[in-house]
């Protein structure tokens, strides 16, 4: 029923209904004392508080505090390395080009899908996901396998044609182009919510005027998402400066490396050096204090700018390709076959091999579905993906909930502060997941309830770590919804919680199932906390796979790869399906 | 040093519980809290005082003592760094002689060092015994809250670089040079064959392999190499090296053909690719081999102190055969091929040192000066 909201057919009188709580006088939303509205906004902001400041208390408390009182120490030995600046220099390059790259890529393959009528549609919109859902370590060797000048299959194709080794996937461009494209997903789905979110009409407008299709979208579509770009921007380029596993399988080869190998390193000894890790963080914190700054700033900047959901309706129709769409669609096909059934491909082929050799008769000779096989031999494979569920599936919903009443606070109401409450939600996105995980057993084995050692310890960590996306998701959303369709509910006599309810929540679907389904998707593969934080009886996916990885079966992995990519999948379409039946409808 | 790391972590805790748990809960619900912590003050833990009253007895008279306490404990909890092929193994025979079903967490072994002293700092008995790499028991033995419990017995059959005060070596990796048989068909014969230019190119290093790197640099000390011959050694192997992360990334790449000799991959993974088929090697060894001792220990905070006692036994005797039938190198079993065993409290003392050393050590960069050795 609420999926009508957009429709201009839908009165605000329509609102009101039988049993709706009872309606609150105008004034009551500035009365604060002991309303609903109170206790939810005030009991949101605690959680967001206490969430981001465990860790950061921690964290901080280690970096400037040692026995003896303050100590700056550990500033020191985390920059003190004469090879700071190269390192920098190179986790830029590499963060700054992956950023680049995702965005491209994320951001025209939302575009193409949700605006113009492009062909293949449904394998499009799943594969896109894919990268998401394949954890990094086998999407990185998978393209070790396909384009490292030694043994990369798509330089022995293309050989005949370029000349010897085309691709060198261990260079920094390599590294960008993993990176790039195994974050694409996260971009794309901040950026389908926004365009799911855009009134067509404005480029109509803009069409109508003589407008070209480029300037349409340089002066009209763009600026429009520009809040959803610059999340993505943001949650891309810390995610990749802090991002260790690319850089360190592809990197490493030929001796570049980056500021994360620091951390890495800094974190492993013993005893373990907090102070320098922390130290390490800190201009991460920075980076991102100042990113959530700029992007209120500018989001902020004239409200109405981006509020394209407003009490005019509107269908996001189509936008017919004409005769570009042959070349749209062999573009989309050619880009598919390349960073998702290339690399898929790759994982199929060794997970069916007992060990990784160079496709040849001999190879395919000796498949077998040994590797499938045992996975499902293992004791603990269905408790792990049980656990694993209930903890995506509840991680994600009490993030997505959480973030929406944030995005509220934030984006929306006048409260003062508000904008603290964005800041401390991007906390965790700058704490290393060790550090997140240490911080959490801290307070845990000291709490009066008896959580650790039990699967909720794992849940408050996935809370924690995945509440910057969640926000990110929900206060973009946020910025395109005009506060005329809050208004005019409230002037009908619709309390706070209802409009929020009724109005507020099925206009952010698009935004709550993306986060959603990021979450979801994610928290299958997180393990630096989890692996310190579960306990026998409550393993996840993640440490079985990492269990695997331990035992050296790499090939074993692979068909857990290739198994988790089916699953998800399924959940996946199964979360869109659901969330296209809220909010609004497609033709 | 530790009191006032822990107090400050406590009045941290504290703050941080007080903010969420206002409606007045007792910070220190944990039951042995007490016990944990004051070990020091309060004198020996109960565990303890067990570990001495059994310490006294030997042969079937203590296994069946043993046994006849363990039916009134309440299981046994294992924590350990060993890989899963090898921890089931384990536990399964375990239970098949005693019908106790040990509850594992397993993780890497850095991890399980946090793991336990965050539950020992704030007096939680999360585990009974302990079971990884020779440098975490070494900080663990440190942190004094290990207590010898194995038979004096079997301890004895351990060789020396596997005993120590708090702990003893239930079994080894080895580090041993292994190499693509279809790339490498003149294989290394001594470790300083890895500085030989003919590898360049066909050459990985392992990122996190500073361990291995410290006891081969003491060893050819030891052997009456200079130093300067020794660091030329390391910077003519670093010159033309690759470096991967990960050893079972090691030998899937090297299985591929992306280069053709590993220099320190442990011997189980790479025997383990090669019963797969793949064409690997790590035979004949390159003398000698630099083995890394991993051992166990009991907790002083131990639940079920005779469990663990038991368990340790056990692991030294019967558990030998298991662990050897899972590829891993047992601590007691005589190896045909020369050992030289990673010095754990060196590892302890200067690993830091030696892993920035290591770090540093990177493809066409000169070695910085040597830690000095402490005394």
């Amino acid at each position: 029923m609420t999926a009508n909201l957009a429709d201009p057919a839908v009165t605000p009188e329509e609102l009101r209904r039988p049993d709706d709580d009872t309606p609150e006088p105008r004034a009551a939303r500035w009365r604060w004392p002991l309303t609903p509205k109170m206790f939810i906004v005030a009991g949101v902001a605690a959680a967001i508080g206490y969430l981001a400041l465990v860790p950061l208390g921690y964290l901080i408390w280690g970096t400037f505090f040692d026995a003896q009182g303050l100590d700056l120490g550990s500033f020191q030995r985390a920059y003190g390395d004469g090879r700071m600046g190269e390192l920098w220099g190179n986790s830029l390059a590499f963060a700054g080009g992956a950023a680049l790259l995702s965005i491209t890529v994320g951001t025209t393959l939302a575009y193409l899908n949700v605006r113009t009528a492009v062909p293949f549609k449904a394998l499009f919109f799943a594969a896109s996901i894919v990268p998401l859902i394949v954890p990094g370590i086998l999407y990185t060797v998978s393209w070790i396998f396909l384009a490292s000048p030694q043994i990369g299959l798509l330089n022995a194709f293309l050989e005949p044609i370029f000349g010897a080794a085309p691709f060198n996937i261990f260079t920094i461009w390599g590294m960008i182009w993993v990176e790039g494209l195994h974050s694409s997903p996260i971009v794309f789905l901040l950026m389908v919510a926004a365009f799911r979110s855009m009134d067509p009409s404005l480029e109509e407008s803009a069409l109508m005027s003589g407008a070209s299709r480029m300037q349409t979208l340089r002066k009209v579509t763009l600026p429009l998402v520009r809040p959803a770009l610059l999340s993505s921007i943001l949650v891309i380029l810390i995610t990749s400066l802090e991002s260790f596993e690319v850089p360190a399988l592809l990197g490493l080869q030929n001796g570049i490396y980056v500021f994360t190998s620091r951390i890495y390193f800094v974190l492993r000894s013993y005893p373990q050096d907090l102070g320098a890790a922390g130290a390490l963080a800190v201009s991460l914190l920075a980076v991102a204090v100042i990113g959530v700054a700029v992007t209120r700033l500018l989001a902020g900047k004239g409200s109405k700018t981006y509020q394209t959901v407003t009490g005019k309706g509107f269908r996001p129709r189509p936008l017919d390709l004409g005769k570009w769409k042959p070349v749209v669609g062999v573009g989309i096909l050619f880009y598919f076959f390349v960073t998702v059934v290339g690399p898929l491909l790759v994982l199929l082929y060794a997970a069916l091999l007992p060990f990784y050799q160079a496709p040849s008769w001999e190879a395919f000779a000796s498949f077998t579905f040994d590797n499938f096989a045992q996975v499902f031999e293992m004791n603990s494979a269905a408790r792990a993906l049980k656990n694993s569920l209930i903890l995506g599936l509840s991680s994600a919903a009490i993030v997505m909930s959480l973030m929406a009443v944030a995005a509220w606070i934030s984006v929306r109401s006048t409260i003062p502060g508000r904008g603290i409450v964005e800041q401390l939600s991007f906390v965790p996105l700058v704490i290393p997941g060790i550090v997140l995980g240490l911080s959490i057993s801290f307070v845990y084995l000291r709490f009066p309830l008896p959580i650790y050692g039990t699967i909720l310890i794992l849940l408050i960590a996935y809370c924690t770590k995945y509440m910057p996306y969640g926000m990110r998701y929900a206060s973009t959303s946020m910025t395109q919804i005009s506060a005329e369709l809050e208004e005019s509910a409230m002037v009908s006599g619709a309390s706070w919680w209802t409009t929020f309810r009724r109005v507020l929540l099925p206009l952010l679907s698009p935004g709550i199932t993306a986060g959603f389904i990021y979450i979801l998707v994610v928290s299958f593969r997180e393990l630096s906390s989890s692996i310190l934080l579960y306990s026998p009886g409550n393993e996840v996916l993640s440490i079985l796979i990492w269990e695997q990885f331990e035992n050296g079966s790499f090939n074993v992995l692979a068909a857990i790869g290739v198994l988790m990519v089916l699953a998800l999948m399924f959940m996946v379409t199964v979360a869109y399906k659901l969330g296209a039946k809220v909010g609004l409808r497609e033709d | 040093m530790r009191k006032p790391r822990t107090l400050a972590r406590t009045a941290l805790a504290a703050g941080a519980v007080m903010v969420l748990a206002a409606c007045g809960g007792n910070p220190t619900a944990s039951p042995a809290a007490g016990d944990a912590v004051g070990t020091e003050a309060s004198g020996p833990t109960e565990a303890e005082q067990l570990y001495e009253e059994i310490a006294g007895l030997s042969g079937q008279e203590r296994r069946d003592r043993l046994v006849e306490l363990a039916a009134e404990e309440n299981g046994l909890n294992l924590y350990t760094s060993m890989n899963a092929d090898m921890v089931d193994a384990v536990t399964e025979a375990f239970e098949d002689e005693f019908d106790i079903e040990p509850s594992v967490y397993r993780a890497g072994s850095e991890t399980v060092l946090q793991r336990v002293l965050q539950e020992q700092d704030a007096g939680f008995p999360g585990n009974d015994v302990v079971e990884t790499n020779a440098t975490e028991l070494m900080a663990l033995q440190q942190e004094d809250v290990m207590a010898q419990c194995a038979s004096p017995e079997r301890i004895q059959e351990v060789p020396e670089a596997g005993q120590y005060e708090d702990w003893v070596a239930t079994r080894f990796n080895l580090f041993a040079p292994s190499w693509n048989t279809d790339i490498i068909s003149d294989p290394p014969e001594v470790w300083e064959d890895l500085a030989d230019p003919k590898y360049d190119g066909q050459l990985a290093l392992e990122l996190g392999d500073y361990d291995w790197y410290m006891a081969l640099t003491n060893y050819w000390l030891d052997q009456g190499k200079t130093q300067e011959e020794v660091d030329q050694l390391w910077a003519d192997i670093v010159d033309g090296a690759k470096v991967v992360k990960g050893h079972t990334v090691m030998a899937e790449l090297m299985s591929a053909g992306q280069y053709g000799l590993a220099s320190s991959n442990y011997t189980y993974i790479v025997e383990a690719a090669k019963a797969a088929g793949a064409p690997l090697e790590t035979q004949p060894y390159v003398n000698p081999i630099i083995a890394r001792p991993n051992g166990g220990s009991c907790m002083k905070t131990a639940e079920n102190p005779a469990t663990a006692m038991l368990f340790m036994d056990w692991l030294l005797t019967e558990g030998q055969e298991v662990l050897a039938a899972a590829e891993a190198t047992p601590s007691t079993a005589e190896v045909e091929a020369e050992l030289i065993a990673v010095d754990g409290q060196k590892l302890l003392d200067e690993g830091s040192e030696w892993s920035q050393r290591y770090d540093a050590g990177e493809p066409g960069r000169p070695l910085p000066a040597p830690p000095q050795t402490k005394e």
